[in-house]
């Protein structure tokens, strides 16, 4: 990769150096799942809809495509979303304690998250090499069903991680931080991403 | 064991965990509590992953997008332009707008989730900037949505006909009058709720002002009539359509308008993937816990000891309304339907109650609890697509609930509101 | 013990019968209890296989057409026509067929699955909008099939075009058109309302809807033999209370149809009208041999070595 793409990919990361330029590359390719997922899926669906009205073809797996697309995006999204400090919370009671309560709230729950996300990451794995035990196929596709499932467990094991980073972030710093990237009060115009 | 998994639930929301959590953690004990251990996790992964796979979640990413597009391009802001050049002048007239292009968007589409999205991105900032509160704005398009799941084609009619063996038709029919009369009270509370905060109108706009703005909005109206046309005239279905309006609205502000670039669209659809992915876990999340729900027999075993079976019929559809409600609060509304209705279905046929009236009933109530705190898909995607806390969503709701209560209880009371275009149909 | 069963249909429907049935003969005949799990309440048909196989559930009512992605030879139960028309012959077949009694239930041990039995639900017949008297009638008809490549290939053969589609979306695209037809049992065509939305039934003779029961293997293996032979039991039981129910409820669910939708217009082909279609999908059953080598062609003869007893 050339200097900018590794200063671009750095911009995606707190952590230092190597680590840093690693989970930069992560963020880049969760990023890119997202886009290219979306606009697959809206392919896919077009495509179906021309060839089944002009071309009196359906396309007999468009189904199972973007169902492994829709699992696709979303956990490649749960981590991103992570990152970037915008999972859905109800933070009306959180946003009215004092700054070291509202740190050390955010300390707890961000540990808490990463332990159940690193434990859905161990029974995600289970799960998937069960079902390539069964050798269970997609009935249109006839692939493995495990292979849409692959990506699951790494999603969650990059969502745990990024918790623990904002664990642990907030324990050393003075101010209070919602997710790696993000410190609070800041308004992201991720409009954008 | 339901006491205090919805206890661990709501604790943790009360901390300020991120949602999904609450909704995983209590799964996860009903989980524990089941099968005496961690031995069945892997069948909540499972139960997780079954709730985001069905294809038919797709209409909402697309419909993400194609809002996305026409929002920052040129096609929405046309279509608003227009609408407002008639309605700009009366008091309220926006928001009544607004009330009627969810219940229009949300009458096709059948997805109250992609109604929010449809309508609310293009319309919220031009409500904001007239002058309504953010949380009126908010409350009003997260409970006008509640009305596509009225109006057919409904998904959760079609769920409730096959379980319960009731005709669809009839129930679809039957479904219009209450819809329509939610639309009705929502414009009433519009236009009040507008003198009551004073919010300014425009100058009425002058013919020609409006024959331009008609002009203008000649492109982008061709949205509605791809929806419309395209599902009623059986070129696609709801969830198609959400992907032919992305392809026109990528040809609207691409070459038409030249409104974006290709930068733009590849930023756009990484937005909707981030909302897509916030919003779907929570559904997966909430899909597992529904599961240990189902699986523990709990409805089942709250219903007996109400004794229902010593009910008349008003007091089972209060009951029945009551149970919904309260269920589709937690619980994912597909889920509830198929556990719940079977359930009731004994004593709905001993009271002689008509199947269609309580199709009715029970849809109502399934919406309802989907615009309802403290878990609903509508709210989730609310704060997902707006970025707007999760308080401010839900502050302005109350009004709006009294009012689809009220609607609930006058259905109970008054079954023509139902009953009556389905008897001059059907009868 | 509690023992739970879960179903792909609702509780009237036919596995619905079949399951209290058995929950009856049990609960009687022991102090174990059965809690029935109907359609879509623990999820989709696949999630509850994999709740079974996980030991979750102990019963499990899966249909082959799902179970083919698991067991690829099951599919055979979607090769058009290997299935006689007459209710006797059929019942005989499921009674005594070598490869349902001797041949599936290894193949399903594999899987971990104690296959119980299998039985027929009902004879499959199209609903469309236009009649369908000859194969051409089902030229470029956008018809609904299950995701299943066999079924795909027959109604490829026959000049449709099939077009896979969720099961909750199928009564809305009748009703607006985006499809024009899809194929279900009789008593399914009237539970469902589907006729509702369309015009003209018609009967080729081509399919009986078959289902299968099995339960947990390391749970049943572990049982003790008066238990086995109880479920044993119950499954005789319930098995031959299903096929008496069916008799008569295909003719009985159309007249239902027909009284609800005095214009429905129903059409049981003749001998002779369903000849074109009989050899038309006679290539499909090399697209079975050639998806399934030589366990499939074993299976399948087995099948109509067990037909010809019966004939
Ligand atoms: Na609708
Ligand atoms: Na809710």
């Amino acid at each position: 990769m050339n200097d900018s793409a590794a200063i671009g990919a750095q911009a995606e990361s707190s952590l230092p150096g190597l680590l840093g330029i690693a989970d930069g590359i992560i963020a880049r390719i969760e990023s890119v799942m997202l886009a290219v997922g979306v606009l697959l899926m809206a392919g896919n669906t077009i495509a179906n809809v021309v060839g089944r009205f002009v071309f009196m073809k359906s396309i007999y797996f468009s189904e199972e495509l973007n169902s492994i697309l829709i699992v696709l995006i979303t956990f490649a999204g749960i981590s991103y979303a992570a990152r970037h400090g915008r999972h859905i919370r109800m933070s009306a009671i959180f946003d009215n304690l004092p700054v070291p309560a509202r740190r050390a709230t955010m300390v707890l729950i961000a540990f808490v998250t990463a332990i159940f996300m690193f434990g859905l990451c161990w029974y995600a794995a289970s799960y998937v090499m069960t079902l390539a035990g069964r050798g269970r196929v997609l009935p249109a596709l006839q692939i493995p069903v495990w292979w849409m499932y692959a990506w699951v467990p790494m999603g969650f094991f990059m969502t745990s991680l990024q918790y623990a980073l904002t664990g642990f972030k907030n324990l050393i710093s003075r101010d209070v931080w919602l997710s790696t990237l993000v410190p609070e009060g800041y308004e992201e115009e991720t409009g954008h991403g | 064991m339901a006491l205090s998994l919805f206890a661990i639930m709501i604790v943790l929301l009360l901390i300020g965990f991120p949602m999904m959590i609450p909704l995983i953690a209590a799964a996860f004990a009903g989980f524990y509590a089941l099968f005496g251990g961690l031995g069945q996790i892997e069948t909540m992964v499972q139960q997780m992953l079954a709730g985001i796979r069905p294809a038919s979640l797709i209409a909402v990413p697309m419909f993400i997008l194609a809002a996305d597009i026409m929002t920052r391009g040129q096609s929405a802001g046309r279509l608003i332009d227009m609408v407002m050049s008639f309605v700009g002048h009366v008091r309220g007239g926006l928001a009544v707008s607004t009330a009627a292009a969810c219940t229009m968007f949300g009458a096709v589409s059948g997805s109250t989730q992609a109604t929010v999205v449809a309508v609310g991105t293009p319309l919220r900032p031009r409500m904001l900037k007239a002058g309504y509160k953010d949380s009126f704005i908010l409350a009003l398009i997260v409970n006008a949505s509640d009305i596509a799941f009225l109006i057919p084609p409904s998904i959760g009619m079609i769920i409730y006909g096959v379980v319960s063996g009731t005709s669809i038709a009839e129930l679809f029919i039957a479904g219009i009058g209450p819809g329509l009369l939610i639309l009705v009270v929502f414009a009433a509370y519009s236009v009040i709720y507008a003198i009551r905060n004073d919010v300014p109108t425009e100058p009425r706009a002058s013919w020609r002002e409006r024959s331009v703005a008609v002009y203008r909005a000649l492109w982008p109206l061709g949205f509605p009539a791809i929806i419309v046309g395209g599902i009623y005239g059986g070129v696609f279905s709801p969830t198609e359509a959400a992907a032919v309006c992305v392809l026109y609205a990528l040809l609207l502000e691409l070459v038409v308008f030249r409104s974006i670039g290709i930068a733009d669209v590849y930023a756009i659809a990484k937005s909707t993937g981030l909302i897509t992915a916030v919003v779907f876990i929570l559904v997966g999340a909430g899909s597992a816990f529904s599961w240990v729900i189902s699986f523990a027999q709990i409805p089942q075993q709250i219903l007996t000891a109400v004794g229902i079976a010593e009910m008349g019929p008003i007091g089972v559809l209060f009951v029945i309304s009551i149970a919904f409600f309260i269920a589709c609060m937690f619980v994912d509304p597909i889920v509830v339907i198929l556990v719940l209705v079977p359930i009731f279905a004994p004593v709905v046929a001993s009271t002689g109650l008509d199947p269609v009236l309580v199709g009715v009933i029970i849809t109502l109530q399934v919406a309802i609890g989907s615009a309802t705190p403290p878990f609903g898909c509508d709210i989730f995607t609310a704060i997902a697509v707006f970025k707007r806390p999760y308080w401010e969503v839900v502050r302005g709701s109350p009004p709006f609930f009294a009012m689809l209560l009220g609607v609930s209880v006058a259905l109970i009371f008054f079954p023509q509101i139902a009953l009556f275009l389905r008897d001059l149909a059907f009868r | 013990a509690e023992w739970r069963y879960a179903f792909e249909e609702a509780l009237h429907e036919v596995q619905g019968v079949f399951a209290t049935k058995f929950k009856e003969y049990i609960e009687e005949h022991s102090d174990h209890t059965v809690t029935l799990f109907p359609f879509g309440t623990l999820g989709e048909s696949t999630d509850i296989m994999e709740q079974t196989q996980a030991g979750i559930l102990q019963f499990v009512d899966q249909s082959p057409g799902f179970t083919g992605a698991l067991i690829p030879e099951a599919q055979v139960f979607f090769v058009p026509y290997l299935l006689p028309q007459d209710e006797d012959q059929l019942f005989e077949f499921f009674r005594t067929s070598k490869a349902i009694n001797e041949m599936f239930p290894e193949l399903y041990a594999r899987q971990g699955l104690e296959l119980l039995t299998m039985f027929p639900e009902g004879e499959v017949c199209l609903t469309t909008q236009q009649p369908v008297m000859t194969p051409a009638d089902l030229n470029e008809v956008k018809f609904r099939v299950m995701t299943n490549p066999l079924l795909v290939a027959a109604y490829d053969v026959w000049g449709a075009t099939p077009t896979p589609l969720p099961w909750g979306e199928v009564y809305g695209a009748l009703q607006t058109g985006i499809i024009q037809g899809q194929e279900n049992p009789g008593f399914f065509l009237e539970s469902t309302k589907i006729y509702e939305v369309t015009n003209v039934i018609t009967c080729l003779g081509h399919n009986n809807f078959t289902t299968a029961v099995m339960a947990n293997k390391d749970f049943f293996d572990a049982l003790a033999a008066q238990d086995q032979e109880l479920i044993r039991s119950a499954i005789r039981h319930a098995f031959d209370y299903i096929l008496d129910y069916q008799r008569g409820l295909h003719e009985e669910s159309l007249a239902k149809i027909k009284q609800a939708k005095p214009d429905m217009v129903i059409n049981i082909l003749t001998e002779e009208q369903r000849q074109p279609f009989m050899e038309a999908a006679a290539e499909v059953e090399a697209t079975f041999i050639e998806m399934t080598g030589d366990s499939g062609r074993a299976i399948l003869d087995q099948i109509k070595a067990d037909l010809a007893a019966v004939r």
